[in-house]
């Protein structure tokens, strides 16, 4: 499939990582736990609202 | 019989059969879904707005019934939930239609339509965005749009649409492995797709504002069919079968004739379609084509798929016809005309169904079904017929 450029939502996620990160103070755990969890509950909104339009 | 070993049985012979091959007997597996209400005594509005009565009525039936794989929950939009959450398109039993009505979804008029025709560009800009910011608010009568103050009800509609999401698909697991465990019945597909036309059509345009900017601004629906594509393509694959047995449910809606013309198929639908259908070939998962109406004019595209990539079920085609024009690629299912279980006599039902399984299951590749999802009209005996039928004549 071609990736559509100029399409900026990203299939499974909301907001991404990447932006929240900016808002966040510095980490001096594990970013890719952080990042993983994140993205784990962004999969949620995500199906929530695409559920909402394919199957109710 | 032991149910582990019925099962086993059962769903060796329903992915035989969807592999186009010949298995041991026709596989039954009807798309039963108000039909489960009136046999284990439910209304449409109860089975609508309880899912634990829905599927109660569901194993009732696979207890009752020789099938080898139904739908979990084939009466699947849960009213609660869309309650909940405040969606204003449904007519639900009970309140908006009777209680023995199943339930209806209402489309705006044009000039109201969800989407509006000046917003293409910001849907295909973002098109997760958009379906939060101006789509939910404007098919909930709870969210509040973007920029307005926020309220209890807003609040409410996320929390407990969100929760009452999960509770809902959570709850398909157990109901799987009883179907599994206490009957031996196959869950017959897993997953959800909806072509980026259909849901254009559907939820965002509605079928008359589509059907107008087909011809005044179709590269806008172009771009807003490839903007859904990746969308589309994830969830289809986030709900799929892992073992990779049975297909994903795919609802066809208005991408045939003549709901558009040939042009725009080719043009238009067809292209935006056929990718992602490939796509999920390549992932290893078959798509069932629930092809609602006709497509026979459409036939020639779907052979341009990879033999056994699709399931294709017929509703109101010919399924001689359709099966003399795909069957040596595709399996069939379904051309069981629901007037016929509805309205016409045991019979009847048993002398329509040996036709098919004389001209059409003859080589393996078909699975006993309606034409169309079976709703309370059904009459409990033609059912029957079709099931007992199957299962005699039925053997290879």
């Amino acid at each position: 499939m071609t990736e559509n450029k100029t399409n900026k939502s990203v299939p499974g996620i909301c907001l991404s990582w990447e932006e929240v990160r900016k808002e966040l103070p510095d980490i001096n755990g594990d970013e890719a736990l952080f990042k993983r969890i994140w993205e784990d509950n962004e999969a949620l909104a995500y199906m929530y609202i695409w559920q909402l339009v394919l199957s109710f | 019989m032991d149910k582990e070993k019925l099962y086993q049985q059962r769903l060796k012979r329903y992915v035989t059969a969807m592999r186009n091959e010949k298995p041991d007997m026709i596989p039954i597996r009807p798309f039963v879904a108000e039909f489960t209400a009136k046999y284990a005594g439910y209304t449409c509005q109860q089975v609508s707005h309880d899912y634990n009565l829905a599927f109660e009525a569901a194993c009732k039936c696979a207890g009752d019934f020789d099938w080898d794989a139904i739908v979990p929950n084939m009466v699947y939009v849960w009213t609660g939930l869309t309650q909940a959450v405040g969606l204003k398109y449904y007519g639900v039993p009970g309140m908006d239609v009777p209680v023995d009505t199943g339930f209806q979804y209402r489309e705006p008029p044009e000039d109201e339509a969800f989407m509006r025709e000046d917003e293409y560009d910001l849907f295909i800009e973002d098109p997760t965005g958009y379906l939060f910011n101006v789509w939910l608010p404007r098919t909930s009568k709870y969210v509040s749009p973007a920029g307005q103050p926020v309220t209890l009800a807003n609040n409410l509609s996320f929390l407990k649409g969100g929760m009452a999401m999960l509770s809902y698909f959570n709850a398909f697991g157990p109901q799987i492995q009883r179907l599994r465990s206490d009957y031996g019945t196959v869950s017959a597909i897993a997953g959800i797709f909806k072509a980026p036309f259909d849901i254009l059509a559907d939820k965002l345009r509605g079928y008359i504002g589509l059907t107008i900017d087909l011809f005044e601004r179709p590269e806008k629906v172009r771009k807003a069919c490839e903007a859904l594509m990746p969308h589309l393509l994830h969830t289809a694959l986030s709900g799929a079968d892992p073992d990779k047995n049975v297909p994903i449910g795919f609802w066809m809606h208005r991408g045939c004739t003549p709901f558009i013309n040939m042009e725009q198929f080719h043009n238009l639908h067809w292209p935006t379609l056929k990718p992602i259908i490939e796509e999920i070939w390549r992932h290893g998962h078959q798509v069932l084509f629930y092809a609602e109406g006709r497509w026979m004019d459409h036939l020639d595209s779907f052979l341009e798929l990879p033999a056994g990539s699709i399931v294709f079920h017929v509703d109101q085609d010919d399924v001689f016809e359709v099966h003399k024009k795909i069957g040596h690629k595709f399996c069939i299912s379904g051309g069981i005309p629901n007037y016929l279980l509805a309205y016409e006599s045991p019979e009847k039902v048993r002398q329509f169904c040996k036709k098919v399984i004389d001209e059409v299951a003859v080589d393996g590749g078909y699975i006993m079904d309606a034409s169309a999802i079976m709703q309370n009209e059904a009459a409990v005996a033609n059912v029957k017929a079709m099931t007992e039928f199957t299962r005699e004549y039925g053997v290879y």
